[in-house]
């Protein structure tokens, strides 16, 4: 289990940033993912790994126009 | 079209020479006395390889002016008419290899026409007016990246 | 269709037959010279008054204190407006003005979103002021000419024109009887005419609304830029509020500006190099991060409809649910298509986040264009959120067409549409019937009973007649005609001071049900866009928190409509590194921009805290103007419930899991044993009382008392109590 932005999401091994934004329907483009207070660059959310037990935020910037 | 091409085999990135090709391009074409405003760059890096910032003329910037100040001669050389060009510099600031200049206190950018004169100047004869075929014009807003699926 | 490489957009319909004729029954009825001249740092220091009654034409100084108090754009809009009326003034009294403002950084060709103006009027639909922003060349290109602000009072004997040629410097006001209204020919028309050959045609804009504007409270204004690939005049809108119904009801025909060959320097700003250098740093910007990020220049802001509907905030059937089924059908995979990609989409010359995009090879398959082949400006995210999520319509054709309809008949397509989801609640609950309506079925989903009712407006006539007065007046209408229980007309009526809403969920977020009711206008969203950050972010948990954004964003957006800017590039696209500064939500390397902007082109020095005080005293002001008017003070601050929470059974269980779940945790109470009707009740009351919290701790961030009112102490903070009046309006309201 991790918790994404204070909710409680299912994990699986092997899971990645993008993954884990599929699995919250976060589609908005403009977000900032920290995982266990580590922030994690876009250009590598189909590499780096969430982690079981993850804290994880997912900071949407504004829209809006 | 007419292309400016450099050999750096023979070019040596400008240590063995006044980069004389930089200066005549900003003194005599573009009247500045200060070579670094030249319409095409020279210089080494670090680790001793050659950066060169020379116009292909590629036409990648056709598409991106608002006012069609950017069109081809007869030649085929990208051109800038300076009476329709609104100074927005969006061509500046897409063009990919950097090959747009603007000087301090301009209202529009100017850019190489391979009109040769630092061909002549260069003495190692490392730079050249090629013909080469006039490429596709290719759409600024051609996609890098899939466009967004929609719905659940 | 492909991105359109292959398909010619410049091909559509041609309207110029009629030029010749149409210009040889033009008479002048006044003609004044002047001197056309170029801002200085920004400024003219002189604005345009005509007046369409009298034929007054003259000139007038803008002073420092206007420059010190108003700055530009909407600022001198209110101040002018203010000055125009008296609390009785109503949206058809000949005082009535229509101000159209760009501002002092408007017009640089470099940073891109530079081209907008603000246009200010005392509302047909909230008879308090409207303010809109809208790009198109006019500001601009008036600006060139030599004018900071134009001033359009009185009304006309008959249909005008009134023309500025900054060229030759001359303005000019003509009767002009028969040139047809609607815009996309009109403009067309006009470019034409007042362009001396192809090369001007770029010089020339034109304001202009359409036929539906002289029969609805709800009309817009277009401005109009001229598309060189296209060889075509597009449009963009000066929407919210009706305008386009005081610009007809003043028997205005269009406004038109001839103005000078755009150069990249025309503000004579103080430093033009860090203007390039900002300018060019933003096109690097957006050149290799757009298409990473928003997708802008491909799809514009409909990019965002899908994006909605994941988060359950895209607004369907009149804002009772979050998401369809459906939407991939109006998403933006759709539009990268059908947008031609082929051309410079910039509303103003420089904007590289060019999100004007057009669909060409438009065939109209209904009313008086029927046949004709066009290019429908946008869809932008508000029309496809409002005409069809909202009215359950997910159609991309018929979306283009109520569209296009919506530009060149003159109506604003957040208000339409959100009008259109309310008339089809009311279908789907008995309120309206077949009878009712003269026969519309205006069920959701029925795109081409939306298109009927819309033409049916542009012809002053049935049903569509009737909802062309806007959601207020129909509640009331439909009211007092006894045809459904007045609680429920009223919950699911989304309007606020008479506007009505526009497309986002607010029913989830506290923030932005503040953010929307508190809006000085009325529920536009352009104060504030909180959702995220409540929601889903949850940075904002306590009320004082959520007064703090109150606080901070609306008066952060208000300053673009000081200077003449486009919002979308502060946060439609960001530097690669604003994860990594403190407070990413500013975009704060942006803001810093816009300063260095300012600071460059007008020669002061403000920093990002004086930039909020610029902007503090126009919303004050604003503010008070709206107490005079009769409605800025709490209670008209109070939001339909549709917006708060669920009003009916089905949107309840809609989100039952939910809902329950908020009994439990935030009220207190065991849904259990409970009826729906009930858990409904026990909403109603909790986020009511919530709101008033909210509306608390809002107005004391602000400085008002707990009516709303500007109190003396925040007058006096912000240099705003040097007028006699507004301290008079002020003082009527304060406990004594």
């Amino acid at each position: 289990m991790i918790r994404v932005n204070d909710e409680p999401i299912a994990w699986q091994g092997g899971m990645t940033v993008r993954q884990m934004l599929s699995a919250c329907n976060y589609l908005f483009p403009l977000v900032i993912v920290t995982v266990n207070d580590t922030l994690v660059s876009r250009g590598d959310f189909d590499t780096t790994a969430v982690p079981d037990e993850a804290v994880v935020k997912v900071i949407h910037l504004m829209s809006g126009g | 079209m007419k292309q400016l091409r450099i050999d750096l085999s023979k070019c040596d990135a400008g240590r063995n020479c006044e980069h004389e090709c930089e200066q005549v391009c900003a003194e005599k074409v573009f009247k500045f006395d200060d070579p670094e405003r030249a319409a095409l760059h020279i210089r080494e890096l670090p680790d001793g390889s050659a950066l060169t910032i020379i116009c292909d003329q590629c036409g990648d910037c056709l598409s991106i002016c608002p006012t069609n100040a950017l069109t081809r001669t007869k030649l085929g050389v990208v051109r800038i008419d300076k009476k329709v060009c609104v100074g927005c510099f969006v061509c500046l600031g897409y063009c990919d290899k950097d090959a747009f200049e603007r000087a301090p206190g301009a209202t529009e950018p100017y850019k190489c026409n391979s009109c040769g004169l630092c061909v002549k100047a260069c003495p190692h004869a490392a730079l050249e007016i090629v013909d080469v075929p006039v490429p596709p014009t290719r759409l600024a807003a051609a996609p890098t990246s899939a466009p967004t699926q929609g719905g659940h | 269709m492909s991105d359109c490489t292959n398909y010619d957009f410049t091909k559509r319909t041609e309207y110029l037959d009629g030029l010749a004729r149409f210009k040889a029954a033009h008479r002048v009825l006044a003609e004044v010279p002047f001197k056309p001249g170029l801002p200085q740092r920004g400024y003219n220091h002189r604005s345009l008054y005509v007046n369409v009654g009298t034929l007054k034409i003259e000139e007038k100084p803008v002073t420092q204190q206007m420059k010190d108090i108003f700055v530009g754009g909407r600022g001198f809009g209110l101040w002018h407006l203010w000055n125009a009326v008296t609390p009785e003034t109503r949206w058809d009294s000949p005082e009535n003005e229509i101000v159209i403002s760009p501002g002092p950084l408007a017009g640089n060709t470099q940073y891109p979103g530079s081209g907008k103006s603000l246009v200010v009027a005392i509302s047909p639909q909230t008879d308090i002021p409207i303010d809109c922003n809208v790009g198109g060349y006019f500001g601009p290109l008036m600006k060139f000419s030599g004018f900071d602000a134009l001033e359009l009072q009185g009304k006309a004997a008959q249909d005008v024109i009134v023309f500025i040629d900054g060229q030759r410097g001359f303005i000019r006001i003509e009767a002009a009887p028969l040139e047809p209204i609607d815009s996309h020919v009109l403009a067309e028309v006009l470019t034409h005419m007042y362009a001396e050959d192809e090369a001007d045609l770029r010089n020339v804009s034109v304001v202009s609304t359409g036929v539906a504007a002289d029969h609805s409270l709800i009309g817009c204004l277009n401005f109009s830029w001229y598309d060189l690939r296209r060889k075509a005049v597009r449009l963009k809108q000066a929407g919210r509020g009706g305008v386009g119904s005081v610009f007809r009801d003043k028997r205005i025909k269009a406004l038109v500006c001839r103005g000078p060959v755009v150069k990249g320097d025309m503000n004579n700003p103080v430093d033009l190099d860090t203007i390039a250098k900002l300018g060019i740093k933003m096109h690097k910007e957006i050149h290799a991060l757009d298409d990473q990020q928003c997708h802008m220049r491909r799809q514009g802001t409909a990019h965002l409809v899908e994006v909605m509907d994941a988060y359950d905030l895209l607004p369907v059937h009149n804002f009772q649910y979050g998401n369809h089924p459906d939407t991939k059908n109006i998403a933006s995979g759709v539009w990268d298509k059908r947008f031609t990609q082929a051309t410079v989409d910039g509303c103003w010359y420089g904007c590289s986040l060019a999100c004007s995009k057009g669909a060409d090879g438009l065939v109209l398959t209904t009313g008086p264009y029927k046949g004709h082949t066009v290019t429908a400006d946008g869809p932008e995210y508000e029309n496809a959120a409002g005409l069809a999520s909202n009215c359950g319509i997910f159609n991309s054709d018929s979306l283009l067409e109520v569209n296009f309809y919506c530009d060149t008949y003159g109506v604003c397509t957040i208000t339409y549409g959100t009008i259109c989801a309310f008339v089809m609640e009311c279908w789907q609950r008995g309120i309206l019937d077949a009878e009712r309506t003269g026969g519309l079925e205006i069920r959701f989903g029925n795109s081409a009973a939306q298109l009927e009712m819309l033409h049916q407006m542009a012809r002053g006539e049935g049903f569509g007649a009737i909802v062309g007065r806007g959601v207020k007046k129909m509640k009331e209408f439909f009211i007092a005609k006894g045809w459904g229980d007045p609680q429920l007309i009223n919950d699911i009526g989304m309007e606020i001071k008479g506007l009505e809403y526009s497309q986002y969920m607010s029913k989830e977020s506290l923030a932005q049900q503040g953010g929307y009711a508190l809006t000085n206008k009325g529920p536009q969203h352009d104060e504030a866009w909180l959702i995220f950050m409540d929601m889903v972010n949850k940075q904002i948990p306590t009320f004082e928190d959520k007064a703090e954004a109150l606080y901070y964003f609306p008066l952060w957006r208000t300053w673009f409509g000081l200077m003449g800017l486009c919002k979308l590039p502060w946060n439609d696209v960001e530097p690669a590194n604003n994860a990594k500064t403190a407070e990413p939500a500013k975009v704060p390397e942006h803001v810093q921009n816009y300063v260095d902007l300012f600071n460059a082109i007008t020669g002061a020095q403000i920093n990002q805290e004086l930039v909020i005080l610029q902007s503090a005293r126009v919303y004050n002001f604003q503010r008070i103007f709206n107490i005079r008017m009769g409605k800025g003070l709490r209670e008209h601050d109070m939001p339909p419930y549709r917006s708060m929470g669920p009003v009916t059974v089905e949107e309840y269980e809609s989100r039952a899991e939910r809902y329950d779940m908020q009994l439990k945790e935030e009220i207190g109470v065991d849904p259990a044993g409970k009826t729906v009707a009930e858990k409904i009740a026990l909403h109603r009351a909790h986020r009511t009382d919530r709101y008033n919290k909210l509306v608390d701790a809002v107005y004391k961030r602000r400085g008002w008392t707990p009516n709303g009112v500007p109190t003396l102490a925040r007058l006096e903070q912000l240099g705003i109590d040097v007028f006699p009046e507004v301290v008079a309006v002020v003082k009527a309201h304060l406990p004594a």
